[in-house]
């Protein structure tokens, strides 16, 4: 039993490592695509694949260290410049990770065989083997250096200890070249120490000499007989690092030699310990980083972050405590203010004062900082998305510029975890309906390539998510009559219909706007399943489209589920909580406003009918409606629908953990949980979404 | 520990408690706590007996009443009403009662299964009737008085329709 429990220990872990790596892989595979001849993008590429090599090779998963071992071959060569980056390449790359990924989902469900990795295994031979036959310049030239090699080979292969050898992996994921520089003085040289030391200075201006054989000391102190080598970590290349050394007299001869280490014997333990010593090395190579800092894209791509992995339930349990101790706060609060009421200024009032308002201060940072343990950036949903868009535009024959800002904001991990689905619905909305085929925009005087933008950021308490094409935008006028055709409204609604609302009819159920089914969108079961999803997190989608221009969709969402910014109402002689984020706005009414239309009371607010409804009927109260004559009614909304909701007082706006009621209420249609006041009492929240579908049904 | 020497004895340890003045038992194991009547929030939507929810030191408890649970006469809140706090299957419900006495210990041998119907109370709800000396004892069944409430609400939706 225990053994089995650690492996599925180690299994996680390795899952998790292989995600990552995948992600990397993903996401430089793309940039790749883009710039292709960084070599800084390669080699993460490389590195990912060699861990994940790594990794499944001492987990026993042959097949997926097989097709990484193959991918890492034909990475070698194309970071070699043995083999140019191609579309061919790039297909062949993003086709090996989709192996890789199906590899890891049959580790996930523990069926090993599933996938075949024999025709991508043959496809990635085919590759290395076509390349090693084709007479290259490239190649010839490193052959003849090999052949130099090749009478050097024994004699200046070099052991490099641990450190010099983190040094040269560190240099080589920042981009820079080791080289191996053997130097042979001519026989009858004088001054052999001097000279060493012209050639080490004169070197020392390429870059960063890591090593020398024999020792500096033995140079300096001439114990060396007619050959020298020198290690340097630079940006230069082969032919001035030679020049350079050359220039120097009284040189017989130079070889200049690229320094690789042995990948094949690298485990795991070393690639952590790069990982460590990156700190070392920085401060090493201090001068020369700061160089490396100016030249984009190749700093960012390594950063440290100093992890701890934490159960989820966990920090659960910690949201939980807090919970409770916010609540507490707001209590101790309250008792405070009624001391204060009672016996006025008594000094001992306040030493408590001063400690209520320090607690509040403290549990208002701890509920903080976990909130934000618990919040994860939204880049680990956007990042699945350039491939994504990439594969389903090349799929629809359609150019897209696909944009994504905003990568860093955060967002609670429950609602992460339900963001996605929905929005990958939108972008392939985006794709398949929205951006037309390159043709078609050009005849419409558009560019040729479709751009949709994808942004996140926060707004207050709110995250905003849009997404926005500048295809063909939606007609609501087609929206009508494609609804009426499946009778999805009446005949009369659509003559009355507003525009905005039109808009809407998109999230009915049912409805499709695309002439043919295609691979990509499916069958129109798309946004009505975005906008469930969305509510179902207390979220809010709105839909704006101009025909011929384009489309734009903003989803509005909370920054976490456990608390909740609320107003507290009174009704009758119990205190109700609406979730901030669904009221639109108050307004005060008078009875005599009240108009009715089909028996439904409504009210005219700023022009806008807004249907009234009170609470006794939508949660069936035993609670005789009293006359009011004046009284504040909550407007709510979801995705442009509102309604009035009457209320009897309000009492103000406040913070509340939510809490479910419990397996033995069970759900309650109307009510999203209860929560603890700061007398002790509990007040229920309304479940604004319930809500309204309660009133569309009664309609 | 001390149960299992009672049951080895052949005893059961119950709490006592009133209930339309009739004495009942619950095994003391399911029993968390008895404290005094608070306020309790109503929840709409819910079957009748089910009085609301109160808040037990930050988490939410239902309450229910045993008195509509068994279809006894409408209680009236006095000083000695109490809510008796059980966990059974892992749901925790408090359980409005008249009165709760003592811990009593009663021979399992002087417990009979229910007759069918005892003071109004179903016998599903029952597990038994103890005697002790003059007195007796009414076990309470407490899977069915907590489970059986699906079965009950859909009497009651059916019931409204």
């Amino acid at each position: 039993m225990t053994s089995n429990y650690d492996m599925s220990q180690y299994l996680s872990i390795f899952l998790d490592e292989v995600d990552e790596q995948i992600q990397i892989m993903d996401e430089n595979i793309l940039s790749l695509e883009k710039n292709r001849k960084d070599k800084s993008v390669l080699n993460s590429i490389f590195r990912a694949a060699h861990t994940i090599k790594g990794s499944s090779a001492s987990m026993g998963y042959e097949k997926m260290a097989e097709v990484t071992h193959n991918l890492e071959n034909v990475l070698d060569l194309l970071r070699q410049d043995k083999l140019t980056v191609s579309t061919e390449i790039i297909d062949l790359l993003l086709e090996c990770l989709d192996i890789i990924k199906a590899l890891k989902n049959d580790i996930i469900n523990e069926r090993d065989t599933d996938t075949d990795i024999s025709v991508i295994a043959k496809m990635l031979k085919t590759v290395i083997e076509v390349q090693e036959d084709l007479p290259q310049t490239d190649v010839l030239q490193e052959r003849s250096y090999s052949r130099e090699k090749g009478y050097l080979e024994d004699k200046y292969t070099v052991e490099f200890n641990d450190i010099e050898e983190n040094v040269i992996r560190t240099a080589e994921i920042k981009g820079y070249k080791v080289w191996q520089i053997i130097v042979s003085l001519v026989s009858d040289c004088l001054m052999k120490a001097a000279r060493a030391y012209i050639v080490y200075n004169n070197l020392k201006d390429l870059g960063e000499i890591i090593k020398t054989i024999p020792s500096t000391e033995d140079l300096e102190g001439e114990k060396f007989d007619l050959e020298f080598q020198m290690f340097i970590v630079t940006k230069e290349d082969r032919d001035r690092i030679e020049n350079i050394v050359k220039s120097i007299s009284e040189i017989d001869k130079v070889v200049v030699r690229s320094v690789e280490l042995n990948y094949e014997i690298e485990n795991q333990e070393k690639s952590l310990e790069l990982s460590i010593n990156e700190a070392a090395f920085t401060k090493e190579l201090g001068p020369l980083l700061k160089e490396d800092k100016s030249t984009p894209g190749q700093s960012e791509s390594i950063k440290i972050n100093q992890t701890v992995r934490v159960d989820v339930q966990r920090l659960e349990n910690l949201m939980n405590l807090v919970g409770e101790l916010v609540i507490d706060r707001i209590r101790l609060a309250d008792i405070e203010a009624s001391l204060g009421a009672k016996y006025g200024s008594e000094e001992l009032l306040g030493g408590l004062e001063e400690i209520s308002l320090h607690i509040s201060r403290i549990t208002g940072d701890l509920q903080e900082e976990i909130m934000k343990a618990r919040m994860f950036p939204i880049e680990q949903v956007f990042n699945r998305f350039p491939r994504m868009v990439r594969d389903l535009a090349s799929k629809a024959g359609k150019q897209i510029d696909f944009i994504i800002e905003g990568r860093e904001t955060e967002l609670d991990r429950t609602i992460i975890e339900e963001i996605g689905d929905p929005l990958i619905h939108l972008l392939r909305n985006a794709v398949d309906h929205g951006i037309e085929p390159p043709d078609e925009r050009v005849m419409h005087g558009k560019p040729a390539k479709g751009t949709i933008k994808l942004r996140a950021y926060q707004q207050e308490n709110q995250i905003v998510i849009t997404i926005e094409d500048d295809g063909k935008g939606i007609d609501p006028n087609t929206l009508i009559l494609k609804a009426l055709e499946k009778g999805l409204i009446s005949e009369e609604k659509s003559s009355r219909i507003s525009q905005k609302e039109a808009l809407n009819l998109i999230f009915i159920s049912g409805f499709s706007t695309a002439e043919k089914v295609s691979t990509v969108s499916g069958r129109g079961v798309g946004m009505d399943i975005v906008k469930n999803h969305i509510e179902r997190i207390n979220g809010m989608v709105k839909i704006h489209s101009v025909p011929g221009k384009g489309t734009k969709f903003t989803i509005k969402l909370p920054l976490t589920l456990a608390i909740n910014r609320s107003l507290l109402v009174k009704y009758g002689n119990e205190v109700f909580a609406f979730p901030l984020a669904n009221i639109v706005e108050i307004v005060n009414i008078v009875s005599t406003e009240i108009k009715y239309v089909a028996k439904q009371e409504v009210v005219l607010v700023r022009g806008e009918i807004l249907p009234l409804y009170y609470l006794e009927d939508l949660l069936e109260l035993k609670y005789a409606k009293p006359k009011r004559d004046k009284f504040p009614v909550v407007v709510v909304g979801l995705s442009e629908r509102q309604v009035g909701i009457v209320v009897d007082e309000l009492i103000g706006e406040q913070e509340i953990v939510i809490k479910s009621l419990g397996d033995y209420i069970g759900k309650i249609n109307g009510l999203a949980g209860a929560t603890i006041m700061g007398n002790g009492t509990v007040a229920l929240i309304l479940d604004v979404r319930g809500i309204m579908e309660q009133v569309r049904m009664d309609d | 520990m001390k149960e299992n020497q009672n049951s080895i004895q052949g005893e059961e340890q119950l709490v006592i408690l009133e209930l339309s003045r009739e004495i009942y038992g619950v095994e003391i194991s399911t029993v968390r706590e008895i404290i005094r009547m608070q306020p309790i929030t109503h929840v709409p939507k819910t079957p009748n007996f089910v009085e609301g929810v109160i808040n037990l030191r930050g988490k939410i408890i239902p309450v229910i009443d045993l008195h509509k649970r068994f279809d006894l006469p409408v209680r009236e809140d006095t000083q000695d009403s109490r809510i008796m706090v059980v966990e059974v299957d892992d749901i925790t419900v408090g359980m409005v009662v008249d009165a709760v006495h003592e811990v009593l210990r009663i021979p399992r041998a002087s417990i009979d299964p229910p007759p069918p119907m005892i003071s109004g109370v179903d016998s599903t709800y029952l597990r038994g009737v103890g005697k002790l000396e003059d007195r007796l004892i009414i076990l309470l069944n407490l899977n069915q008085v907590l489970h059986e409430k699906e079965k009950r609400v859909i009497e009651q939706m059916a019931a409204a329709e």
